[in-house]
C-alpha cells in the first residue's frame, strides 16, 4: 500500500476524524435531499447545517478557495443565462431570483463533498468497501483500480519524460495540441501496450495466488465514534427541519 | 455431466460471469481512465474545451481496447459502474444519476447481446460505447435539469460541456478502433 500512501499524503484525517462511511452517507443524503427540496428557505436550512459540517472538517483557506471557485462557476452560468435572455426576453427579467435555489443546491453538495474529497484516505475508503459487502464483481476491480491509479500515473510521467527527450523538451500541452496524432502515437499507444502487459501479468499473479471475486478483503467491523453519531443525528435533524419548512411554505403558497 | 448448482453467495459475487483475470483487466483499465483524466487536468490547465475533448477521447479509446480485450456481455456496464463508484468515493459525484446510468448501460448491453454479442460481432463495441456514452450524458443533463429546474437557462453550460465531451468520445472511438487493429496484429489482443 506504499503507492496509496503517496496519494494519501495530502489527505489529513479531518478535525472530527469521522469514519469514511459517515462521510459517504452524508454525501448521499445531501445530494438527494437538496434535489427533492425546492423552496429557498428549506434549502437555506440544509446550507446552514452543511456549512457547519464543512467548517468543522475543512481548513478555512481551502473552504474559501472552494467558495471562490463556486462563485466563478455560478457567474459563468449566469452569464450564459444573460446571453440567452436576448433570445428569450422573459428569461432575462427573472434570471437572478430564479437562480437562488440551484446555487443553494450546489452549495449543499459542495459542503458535503469537501470533507469527503479532502479528508477521506483512499486506504480507509478501500477498507470501507470491504465492509460494505459489495458484490465481488465490483469489489475486486474497484480494489485494483484504487491500488493502481498511482502506479499508472507514474507510468504516464515516465512516458511524458520520454516524449520530452525525443522531441527536445517539447512535452507540454501546446505540443499535444499542435501534434495530436504524434502525441497519440508516442504517448498513448505505448501506454496502452504497457497497460495490456501489466493486466496480463497481474491477472496471472492474482490467479496463482488463488484470488477470486468472492475473496474477503478482511474489513474489520466498524465502531462509530461520538462525533460520527452526533454528525448523523444533526444531519437527520437538518433533513426533518428542512422538510417541515418545505411543507409549511409550500402549503402557504397554495393557500 | 452433472452441473453444480450455484449458491446465492456465488451468484452475488458474479461467479460464472467473469474470471479473475477479466476483472483485473477491467480494474486496470478503469484505473488508466481515472489516471489519464487526472494527468490531463493537471497538464491541460483544468476545465477548458480542448482538455475536455482530449479527456473524453482517451477514455473512449480505452473502452474500445477494453471491449476488444474482454469481449463479454457486462464488461461495459462493469467498467461504467467502477468509474462512477470511484468518482463517488473520491469526489461524491454521480450519486443521483448512478442507478439510471446503470440501467441504461444494461439496456444497451442487452440489445448488443440479442444482436449476437461482442464475442461474435466485435464491431458492436463502437455503437455500444457511442450509445451508452450518449445515454450517460442525456441522464446527466436530466439530473442537472432537476437541480436547476427553477432557472433552466443555467443548463446552457451543462449542455455545452456535454457536447464537447461527446465530440471527444466520437474522436476517441476512431482512434481506439485503429489502435485495436494494430494491437491485434501485434498479438497483444487475441481474436
Amino acid at each position: 500500500m506504499r503507492a496509496l500512501s503517496r496519494i494519501d499524503r495530502h489527505r489529513g484525517p479531518g478535525r472530527l476524524a469521522l469514519k469514511s462511511e459517515t462521510r459517504l452517507l452524508l454525501m448521499v443524503v445531501a445530494s438527494i435531499s437538496s434535489l427533492v427540496l425546492s423552496e429557498p428557505q428549506a434549502l437555506a436550512v440544509l446550507v446552514s447545517f452543511s456549512a457547519l459540517y464543512a467548517v468543522a472538517e475543512t481548513k478555512p483557506k481551502t473552504l474559501l478557495i472552494a467558495y471562490l471557485f463556486m462563485a466563478v462557476m455560478c457567474s459563468i452560468a449566469l452569464f450564459f443565462v444573460w446571453v440567452l435572455g436576448f433570445v428569450f426576453p422573459l428569461m432575462r427579467s427573472s434570471a437572478l431570483s430564479m437562480a437562488i435555489s440551484p446555487f443553494m443546491r450546489l452549495a449543499v453538495t459542495m459542503n458535503a463533498m469537501l470533507p469527503l474529497a479532502l479528508n477521506s484516505r483512499l486506504t480507509d475508503l478501500a477498507m470501507a468497501l470491504g465492509r460494505l459487502r459489495l458484490p465481488g464483481l465490483i469489489r475486486l476491480p474497484l480494489m485494483v483500480t484504487i491500488r493502481f491509479i498511482p502506479t499508472i500515473l507514474n507510468d504516464m510521467i515516465q512516458l511524458r519524460e520520454a516524449v520530452g527527450i525525443r522531441f527536445r523538451g517539447r512535452k507540454g500541452f501546446l505540443f499535444w495540441l499542435r501534434h495530436p496524432i504524434t502525441w497519440w502515437r508516442v504517448f498513448f499507444q505505448p501506454l496502452i501496450v504497457r497497460l495490456i502487459r501489466s493486466a496480463d501479468e497481474l491477472a496471472m499473479a492474482a490467479e496463482l495466488k488463488g484470488l477470486e471475486p468472492n475473496t474477503d478483503f478482511g474489513g474489520q467491523p466498524q465502531t462509530f465514534s461520538g462525533y460520527d453519531r452526533l454528525t448523523m443525528l444533526l444531519s437527520a435533524l437538518a433533513m426533518v427541519l428542512a422538510g417541515l419548512v418545505q411543507i409549511a411554505i409550500g402549503s402557504h403558497w397554495h393557500a | 455431466m452433472a452441473t453444480k448448482k450455484l449458491t446465492w453467495n456465488e451468484i452475488w459475487n458474479g461467479r460464472g460471469l467473469f474470471e479473475t483475470r477479466e476483472l483485473v483487466t477491467i480494474g486496470l483499465f478503469s484505473a488508466a481512465a481515472k489516471a489519464s483524466s487526472i494527468m490531463l487536468a493537471l497538464i491541460g490547465g483544468g476545465m477548458n474545451p480542448l482538455t475536455l475533448i482530449l479527456k473524453s477521447a482517451v477514455q473512449s479509446a480505452l473502452l474500445v481496447v477494453l471491449l476488444a480485450k474482454v469481449p463479454k456481455s457486462g464488461t461495459l456496464t462493469l467498467s461504467n459502474a467502477i468509474g462512477m463508484l470511484l468518482s463517488f468515493l473520491l469526489m461524491g459525484q454521480h450519486v443521483i444519476s448512478f442507478p439510471a446510468v446503470l440501467l441504461g448501460t444494461i439496456t444497451v448491453e442487452l440489445l448488443a447481446h440479442f444482436l449476437g454479442g461482442l464475442a461474435r460481432r466485435p464491431w458492436l463495441a463502437i455503437p455500444m460505447i457511442a450509445s451508452s456514452e450518449l445515454l450517460v450524458r442525456v441522464i446527466n443533463v436530466g439530473v442537472s435539469y432537476l437541480g436547476v429546474r427553477e432557472q433552466p437557462g443555467l443548463l446552457a453550460m451543462v449542455l455545452i460541456v456535454s457536447a464537447f465531451s461527446y465530440l471527444g468520445i466520437l474522436l476517441g472511438l476512431a482512434g481506439g478502433l485503429k489502435m485495436t487493429k494494430e494491437l491485434r496484429r501485434a498479438g497483444l489482443i487475441q481474436d
